[in-house]
């Protein structure tokens, strides 16, 4: 018996706690939990996947890069949700307690606690990837609303079309270029 | 120990201040007031807008004012409550389908999961029934027995401005996509209880200036870009001029010609933006091949009607203008482009507005013989309805290789899916016009299409994510079709979803592009006497029109 085979043991009670608690972030979370597939329910599909990924690479010694796939597909759901960057990150430290709680109420592997470093390690690598994730896509976000306003899908309002010239706005003296 | 440190990361970050989601709710949801800041709502309408769109006649927009959601007094009008309470007495009294809705709701829940708001954010709000419910429990708390005997305990409350804000908060994140009324076992459609909650809100001078300037464009040039007349021939000449340096067809299109058999009439941002440009582009195409006698209109030069997402006046005037000139020009029907609520309005509410329309005749295709019985009243038809009959009867020659480029995917734009039924037209179009299209997951698509989260004028950037988090269901979809079959290009028949797909693929999936259908038409389209331009594909070799339509030359 192993850390190894501790984490095989426990891997789904462990994801299905991070599943949980990290769904329990939204208001009303309780079709997110028991929704069928991601596709009716793509929060609560997309999290479960990708936590689900996420925990077999954080447990095998996995490279950090290879986090970003199942982080990105949680990341770009939450950085455009209404939560702050904090909250957005957060649920990813909560595998190391969940995991450390399940373990101390397990009394013949309460003694691999002691062996999680490396694990914590690889949670703490994958929080920052997080967070470079979480940004990553707030930018592109507000490149998408750059490139709409440019690129004149806003121009139903605000149109710089000739004949919007001739419609003298209030305090906005008319241009015309020559 | 480490539940303890859980919980304080939990009471640290997650319980933090949150709008709509992040914090368990401790309150009942009666109890719960909105909070409006940058980000979370649309901007009003610009005080000229609403001063315009009152001085016409048959539309009342009182109200009008320099005012912000985010500001404590929205400085409404001093009887602003009764106001509302006499126009929901109107309303209740006028439109037996909204009494109706008020009074059979069991709250069975079959709807709460099916919103695609309610599914990108998780606001309890966002479920269609709750959102109902904001309506409902005043129309309890005033014009039900047990509502005025009981008060909140028969789930009634009073109107107040809080209860206002909420309105204008929750009926501007709801696209009216009918999604949820496709579970309602009873039949509701809670698209309408969300038009009820804007036509009251307009009552009191609450409205957002994405669809009041447009509206009032409309009114005023005949499209939502308030393109004046020679502007707007001259953007489809420019088209024709594209289609012919690209084809070497000359496009013979004319403008406002009477005694011509058809009108045509497509969304303006079919001639102005991208990526619907190229759709207009495969019209100009088409009808050049089959040499339809067709005319454009610089009146009727709008199919979208904002109206539609305003109050029903606002609706019935916009829609009436098609008609208008449809009998001066002396046309026989109507061709209607590639747009979605348009096609609402034509088949839920013509009828009632505007029609029947008996001067005009039922659309007979000149080029098949058949005739469109489905059109009989609104003497209406949709350009995939023509095309696949063209199709269907070989008389246009296709060839998909020429849009071996594409690999694409269709997405059921939600009106015409749902509010007039174009499930198979369009998926027959792109079984003849590309040489392979997949289907995304079966309850994404159809009747149980996602909506592009921006519908019902909520295109507009200054909730770029709310529209984000609205249009998920839709993109994750999208996703699975890019992940697995390599899909680049989502295809669809409704101009706002051109504009707001490409935003939504610009977050979720880039690099997938979004096309009409008639784009991809336009593409595989053989014509007479071609000299097709030669440009560059993605591997740098010279060939003949490698991105269709879009090639540049």
């Amino acid at each position: 018996m192993d850390l190894a085979e501790a984490f095989r043991n426990y891997e789904d009670k462990v994801v299905d706690q991070w599943v949980d608690y990290t769904l329990s972030s939204y208001k009303s979370s309780t079709f997110f939990k028991k929704g069928p597939d991601k596709f009716s329910n793509p929060v609560g599909g997309n999290t479960r996947e990708a936590l689900g990924k996420l925990f077999k690479l954080l447990t095998r010694g996995a490279d950090p890069k290879e986090f970003v796939g199942p982080l990105d597909q949680i990341m770009r759901i939450r950085s455009i949700q209404e939560f702050s960057a904090s909250e957005a990150v957060a649920p990813i430290h909560a595998v190391k307690h969940i995991t450390r709680e399940i373990l101390a109420k397990d009394s013949e592997r309460k003694q691999f606690i002691a062996d999680l470093y490396d694990f914590e390690f690889a949670v703490d690598m994958a929080v920052l990837a997080a967070f470079d994730l979480y940004m990553q896509c707030r930018e592109q976000l507000y490149k998408v609303r750059i490139k709409e306003i440019k690129t004149g899908t806003i121009i139903l309002t605000d149109s710089k079309c000739p004949s919007n010239l001739l419609n003298k706005d209030k305090g906005d003296p008319v241009q015309i270029q020559v | 120990m480490a539940l303890a440190k859980l919980e304080q990361l939990s009471k640290s970050v997650v319980q933090g201040p949150s709008l709509a989601t992040g914090a368990v709710p401790t309150k009942d949801w009666m109890e719960t007031p909105v909070i409006f800041k940058e980000g979370n709502f649309a901007y009003p309408a610009k005080q000229e807008k609403v001063e315009y769109l009152d001085s016409q006649d048959g539309l009342s927009f009182p109200n009008a004012r320099i005012w912000s959601p985010d500001e404590d007094d929205w400085k409404l009008p001093e009887n602003w409550q009764e106001t509302i309470l006499k126009g929901l007495k109107e309303r209740l009294d006028k439109f037996r389908s909204l009494k109706i809705f008020m009074d059979c709701c069991v709250r069975c829940g079959a709807c709460a999961d099916k919103c695609h708001f309610f599914l990108g954010t998780g606001d309890p709000k966002n479920m269609p029934v709750l959102r109902a419910e904001l309506l409902r429990s005043v129309y309890r708390n005033d014009f039900t027995l047990a509502g005025k005997l009981f008060g909140k305990m028969a789930g009634g409350r009073e109107m107040t401005v809080g209860v206002l804000k909420e309105w204008f908060m929750y009926s501007y994140q709801c696209t009216e996509c009918r999604r949820c009324s496709v579970f309602c076992p009873y039949g509701i459609d809670t698209a309408e209880v969300t038009m009820m909650l804007r036509e009251l809100l307009h009552l009191v001078g609450v409205g957002i200036n994405w669809i009041l300037e447009p509206a009032s464009n409309s009114n005023r040039t005949g499209n939502h870009m308030g393109l004046q007349p020679h502007t707007f021939k001259d953007n489809v000449d420019f088209l024709a001029e594209d289609v012919e340096s690209l084809t070497g067809v000359k496009i013979n299109h004319t403008f406002n010609r009477k005694g011509a058999e058809v009108l045509f009439i497509t969304p303006s941002a079919d001639v102005f933006a991208e990526p619907g440009l190229y759709t207009a582009m495969g019209y100009l195409a088409l009808f050049e091949q089959i040499g339809l006698d067709y005319t454009w209109s610089t009146y009727a030069s709008e199919g979208g009607n904002f109206g539609l997402f305003t109050n029903n006046e606002l609706m019935k005037k916009l829609n009436a203008k098609m008609y208008a000139e449809a009998k001066r020009l002396g046309v026989k029907y109507i061709i209607g482009g590639e747009c979605g609520h348009m096609w609402r309005v034509i088949h839920q509410y013509m009828d009632t507005m505007n029609g029947p329309a008996d001067f005009l005749e039922v659309p007979r295709s000149p080029i098949t013989g058949t005739v469109f019985e489905n059109a009989k009243s609104t003497k209406m038809i949709h350009i995939s309805e023509f095309t696949a009959d063209l199709i269907k009867h070989g008389k246009i020659k296709l060839d998909p290789s020429r849009n071996k480029h594409v690999k694409a995917t269709y997405h059921d734009s939600c009106n015409p899916a749902r509010a007039m039924g174009l499930l198979d037209e369009p998926r027959y179009i792109l079984d003849h016009v590309v040489p392979d299209w997949v289907e995304m997951p079966e309850n994404t698509i159809r009747e149980q299409t996602f909506c592009c989260g921006s519908g019902t004028g909520l295109n507009t950037d200054e909730i770029m994510e709310l529209r984000m988090r609205a249009g998920l269901p839709r993109a994750n979809a999208v996703k699975h079709v890019i992940d697995k079959h390599d899909v680049n290009m989502l295809s669809c028949v409704c101009a706002i979803d051109r504009a707001t797909l490409s935003s939504l693929m610009g977050y979720w999936n880039p690099g997938c592009d979004v096309c009409g259908v008639s784009e991809l038409v336009g593409n595989a389209l053989v014509m007479d006497n071609e000299k097709r331009a030669m440009g560059y594909d993605a591997e740098g070799n010279e060939s003949e029109l490698p991105d269709g339509l879009r090639t540049m030359v």
